[in-house]
């Protein structure tokens, strides 16, 4: 159970790694006001910010058909789905910079940025 | 002269041991791709990755050509069992199924003082990234897709070490008895 010298090395190596892996991701995500952005595939279908005044219902046409994202109460979440496992719902309500929702079978991506440009917050 | 061509083609017992071990391994195997496949909550992302642990009992007893052939032929078959063939679950388990099964042949192979647990540790760690890079560059083709995944990856490290730590476990025992 404990393992040998070389994978104790082994898991410290990674688990560095995956440290430095989240900070990375951390700076990427950005800063600032909280906006969301849906995408479908390699194309942007919209941008809203995260802390809307009024809820938000949006229909992403995906490869299967089209998915219903939410932005209400700070938080965004997929409502419907034609995929078949619905994990993209299971999901839950996402509402800080840096989450994602993906939903791979109808090709929609969901997710939480920062406003500030990557290199603005690397300088702040 | 037909008996001498008969005994000719008839396969060795050794060699039908071999196989029928592989056979055994293979459907414990595709059981373990299913039940994770119902196991709720967790998706094609994350799995506990038991199926992983038959692949790495199947490198230490019948050999590395084995063993990736096991975990080709799982993904095969359980996904014709779930009804996920050539959807992008299928895409993604076989992806995943072929980087960690080959990640585990190097690291067995040209790894010094790595026991199963190392192996099986850089197995999913190797499983996660060859998700993530076939999800991204055939299906969501963001970049956004990857802040998925650090924990992701500290998810894959538990499950390695006790995916590991259970071959460890198993291995020895079921040599035993095979070799008895």
């Amino acid at each position: 159970m404990k393992g040998t010298w070389a994978d104790r090395l082994l898991l410290l190596l990674v688990l560095a790694g995956i440290g430095i892996s989240w900070q990375f991701v951390h700076v990427l995500a950005g800063k600032g006001e909280a906006m969301v952005t849906i995408y479908h595939g390699q194309t942007q279908l919209a941008q809203y910010p995260l802390h809307a005044h009024k809820p938000v219902h949006f229909m992403a046409k995906g490869a299967l058909g089209d998915s219903e994202i939410v932005i209400d109460h700070n938080s965004v979440y997929f409502l419907e789905s034609p995929c078949r496992n619905k994990l993209c719902i299971l999901a839950g309500h996402k509402h800080e910079i840096g989450d994602i929702i993906a939903c791979v079978p109808n090709r929609i991506l969901v997710a939480i940025s920062g406003a500030a440009k990557r290199f603005d917050a690397v300088v702040e | 002269m037909q008996v001498k061509a008969l005994e000719m083609i008839r396969p060795s017992l050794e060699e039908l041991q071999h196989k029928a071990q592989w056979m055994s391994l293979l459907m414990l195997a595709v059981s373990m791709h299913v039940l994770e496949a119902g196991l709720p909550g967790l998706g094609p992302w994350l799995k506990p990755g038991l199926a992983n642990v038959i692949t790495l009992i199947t490198l230490v007893l019948l050999g590395p050509r084995a063993a990736l052939a096991l975990a080709i032929a799982r993904v095969f078959t359980g996904s014709m069992l779930i009804g996920t063939m050539l959807t992008p679950t299928f895409v993604m388990s076989l992806s995943g199924a072929m980087a960690a099964t080959l990640t585990m042949l190097a690291a067995w192979r040209w790894l010094p003082g790595i026991s199963l647990i190392g192996i099986s540790l850089l197995g999913a760690i190797a499983h996660m990234l060859a998700q993530f890079v076939v999800v991204e560059s055939l299906f969501i083709q963001q970049s956004a897709i990857y802040y998925l995944l650090p924990p992701f990856l500290l998810i894959s490290c538990a499950t390695g070490w006790i995916n590991g730590a259970i071959a460890t476990y198993i291995t020895p025992r079921l040599f035993h008895r095979i070799h008895e």
